[in-house]
């Protein structure tokens, strides 16, 4: 079932990895090069020590909202695909219950959001050392922490969203589409103090602060409340999307 | 005709829930433009300002631009997985027009996702005692068109040489990604047409540039139907 699970995604997971491995690497490799006069990016981006550099660029900035969007095509799956692929019927004529079909491709896809997650932590402080600067590692994974809940929501909706809609690019629109919607509803005068919206919480909108020395843009401890909720949320999400396939008629 | 309809049933589901985001996100720029406009800019800007920024330059044009390129996906690739492209390709018709009737069915939902904002913007704006020119909003309703388009036939070219699943779509995001940010590289304006800025009204619009970004979009359909012709189902 393991092996099932991740011959199913591991073309997904590799295009994902690879893709962040070189946003990341490509960040810290052509540092000189990006903030250079000419390129169109913020001043604060071009300006500002490596660290808040790293900052807009990765954390807050564009590998944040591939990563996030990229997530998404991850949770794709379950038995409502492969019933569209006519392999359901084998599948469930396995001789193991449906919560295990279900269970390993969650426990799989989780595992391959962890790795993605790290690729951040591991490749930004180990390539900065090649271009004489350095990026500490409890900052990198404090970030990568934040990424693997913040995917996990988003994995947990487009599994259910997988589950629910029969059309192949439905749940992804529709994921998408909700991530909108949070950013929106999230970032509404009213609801912003709460910091509903995902995004602002991976990337930790306007908490970062400086150390004494002006030399290091830190975020806050991590809030292990909110990350309880999230996880809460996204075991609430993948529930719902194993009763759903429990019920469902193939 | 009946190609057209065959087309329509495959991305109707896709094209309706852009068309329902676009317009939800659209009257909801306007008639809550107090609220969004904290979020769209720290600064004070005045109603047509925010509009660009909000809608033809900013959050609505992502929105457009990810479901237009998700609009692209499918074709006989993705029928052969469901077992239904031996069914298709028994049709008296050839692969050509298989091709053409869902690029042309694609780039007609694309137009229309184009002028929803563009059409409702001006629309709804004296509700709130506001105005928004006419002219401008379908002048960006067109420039989303063209550009749009050329967005579709990424993800039409992609459905075409990436056979796994949801393997097209990824490889779409991430052409889509390179290029946007190859564009953004230091000289580039001088070889690429940044088709986001060209949307967006900040970059060329010219006619030339956008025969070009039409003729690239021609192209990239034309080669999807070539590989397409020759694929073995």
């Amino acid at each position: 079932m393991w092996f099932k699970a991740w011959r199913e995604s591991r073309g997904r997971f590799f295009a994902i990895a690879l893709t962040l491995s070189a946003l990341c690497a490509s960040a810290v490799l052509l540092e000189s090069y990006i903030r250079q006069d000419q390129m169109l990016i913020s001043l604060r981006t071009r300006e500002g020590s490596f660290t808040e550099y790293i900052y807009n660029l990765i954390y807050a900035g564009s590998a944040k909202g591939v990563y996030a969007l990229l997530v998404m095509f991850l949770g794709l799956g379950g038995l409502q695909r492969e019933r569209a692929q006519h392999t359901a019927g084998f599948t469930l004529a396995l001789p193991v219950s449906r919560l295990r079909v279900i269970g390993t491709q969650i426990v799989v896809g989780t595992i391959q959001l962890a790795v993605l997650a790290l690729i951040p932590a591991i490749l930004i402080p180990s390539l900065s050392v090649l271009t004489h600067h350095s990026y500490p590692l409890p900052v990198a994974l404090h970030f990568s922490a934040l990424w693997f809940f913040g995917g996990l929501i988003i994995f947990a909706a487009s599994f259910l969203l997988s589950v629910l809609t029969p059309g192949e690019y439905t749940a992804p629109v529709i994921c998408y589409l909700a991530l909108v919607l949070d950013t929106f509803v999230g970032a509404w005068h009213p609801l912003a103090v709460y910091r509903l919206n995902l995004m602002w919480i991976m990337g930790e909108f306007k908490t970062m602060r400086w150390n004494a020395e002006h030399s290091l843009l830190q975020p806050p401890p991590l809030s292990w409340p909110r990350i309880s909720v999230m996880v809460f949320l996204a075991a609430l999400l993948l529930s719902a999307a194993i009763r759903v396939t429990d019920e469902q008629d193939f | 005709m009946m190609l057209f309809y065959k087309a329509w049933l495959e991305s109707r589901t896709r094209f309706l829930l852009g068309l329902l985001a676009l317009t939800g996100l659209s009257a909801v720029f306007v008639f809550f433009n107090n609220d969004v406009r904290t979020i769209v800019t720290e600064h004070e800007v005045g109603y047509v300002e925010y509009i660009w920024k909000g809608i033809f330059k900013g959050h609505l044009r992502d929105v457009y631009v990810v479901v237009t390129l998700l609009m692209g996906l499918g074709g006989l690739d993705r029928e052969r997985s469901y077992g239904t492209a031996a069914c298709t390709l028994a049709l008296p018709v050839s692969r050509w027009r298989l091709i053409a009737a869902r690029g042309i069915t694609g780039m007609i939902e694309t137009a229309v996702l184009a002028f929803l904002p563009a059409s409702m913007v001006p629309a709804l704006s004296p509700f709130i005692g506001e105005s928004y020119p006419w002219s401008l909003a379908l002048q960006f309703g067109t420039l989303w068109t063209i550009g749009g388009i050329l967005i579709f036939t990424i993800g039409f070219l992609a459905s075409v040489i990436f056979v796994g699943e949801y393997s097209a779509a990824i490889a779409a995001l991430v052409i889509l990604f390179g290029y946007t940010m190859t564009t953004d590289l230091p000289g580039m304006e001088h070889h690429i047409i940044d088709v986001h800025d060209v949307m967006n009204g900040s970059g060329p619009h010219d006619a030339t540039t956008l025969a070009a970004i039409l003729l690239t979009a021609a192209v990239t359909i034309w080669s999807a139907g070539y590989i397409t012709s020759r694929k073995d189902y």
